[in-house]
């Protein structure tokens, strides 16, 4: 049987395995403005050796627009974690992504928003065995362009028993 | 034009980096270079950045409740750092990044582990709408210190050919 652990009290009530089911839509309650932080910084963070993310003279009269281009695993990366609170954060372990599309292109100064729909739900082989849950994932940016989609499987626990005691909400 | 002394810098030659769509082959396997050691400040920085304020990759003591030795580094900078390293061998000098497909996180990484970076080249074709440029698929593998691999993907990206016009309308394209 599951136990409840003081630990998991740092989580929020919702996002265990049993609260996800196939269909369920969310509009992720933050978006976050590209600045050097979410966009040049981890592109060097990861030594991604490409100027035309850090160079901001590098594009002048492309057709991507004139000022640096945003690494897409960055726009991604910021998705995920916009989408994180409500679908990752009772997770067990990532398991992976299939078809991370980067649609549009990303600059600094522009806004993304994270939005999820919940693909599938599979229960582990046993009553209390974690599940994978499979999510749909959209980048929108501040002008209604999306600029990134992808599909991920995240490796899910159940709520344990007994849980309220000592749980806490996610407020503020 | 030169001021204070300074020589024609517009003369010197510039240190080309990256390859063109000629340089690679069908099963070509390319082992990328540098490596990263990936820390504690780089999980922090890395997942603060991007809004990913778990737990799991924040907070030692629910990783350890949850089995851990130590917090558990944001996959997502596992994948950045993977295509990250590959990116001078395999597309700095290309055009857009098209994809990733069958990406796995096949075990985690905690602070203080090495990733280095393997790319082998799956399938490649010249574009029939854009001449001189190519398209490139690669299978990417990333292992850590112990030679177990932590993430698999495949990538795709637009890579010009060596007398290509480059990419679409662009005087100067990199975009990997």
């Amino acid at each position: 049987m599951t136990m409840v652990d003081v630990s998991d009290s740092v989580l929020g009530i919702s996002g265990w395995f049993e609260d996800f089911a196939p269909g369920q839509r969310m509009r992720h309650a933050r978006a976050a403005t590209v600045g050097e932080l979410e966009g040049s910084g981890p592109a060097k963070q990861v030594m991604n050796t490409a100027q035309a993310h850090f160079n901001d003279h590098f594009l002048t009269g492309s057709s991507l627009g004139d000022d640096r281009i945003v690494f897409g695993l960055s726009t991604a990366s910021l998705v995920y974690g916009l989408a994180s609170q409500d679908t990752a954060e009772h997770a067990v372990a990532e398991l992976g992504w299939g078809r991370l599309r980067f649609l549009a292109p990303v600059h600094h100064g522009d806004t993304i928003e994270a939005f999820t729909e919940v693909v599938s739900v599979e229960p582990g082989d046993f009553p209390d065995a974690s599940g994978v849950v499979g999510f749909r994932h959209w980048g929108r940016r501040q002008d209604g362009v999306v600029v990134f989609e992808g599909e991920r499987k995240t490796l899910m626990r159940r709520r344990p028993v007994e849980t309220g005691a000592g749980t806490t909400g996610s407020g503020g | 034009m030169s001021t204070g002394g300074a020589p024609d810098l517009d003369s010197f030659p510039i240190v080309a980096k990256g390859n063109k769509y000629e340089d690679f082959e069908l099963d070509q396997v390319m082992a990328h270079h540098w490596g990263r050691t990936l820390t504690q400040a780089d999980n922090v920085t890395f997942s603060t950045a991007t809004c990913a304020w778990l737990p799991l990759h924040l907070n030692v003591e629910y990783a350890r409740s949850q089995g851990h030795p130590d917090t558990v580094i944001n996959p997502m900078l596992i994948l950045c750092t993977a295509v990250g390293l590959s990116v001078e061998d395999l597309s700095e000098s290309g055009g857009p990044f098209l994809g990733i497909d069958d990406c796995s996180f096949v075990r985690p990484v905690y602070p203080g582990d090495t990733i280095s970076t393997t790319s082998r080249v799956v399938a490649m074709r010249t574009s029939a709408s854009k001449p001189g440029v190519g398209i490139v698929t690669w299978r990417t593998t990333a292992v850590n210190q112990k030679g177990e691999p932590v993430v698999e993907f495949v990538r795709t990206n637009l890579v010009a050919a060596r007398n290509g016009s480059a990419v679409a309308t662009t005087r100067r394209k990199e975009n990997a």
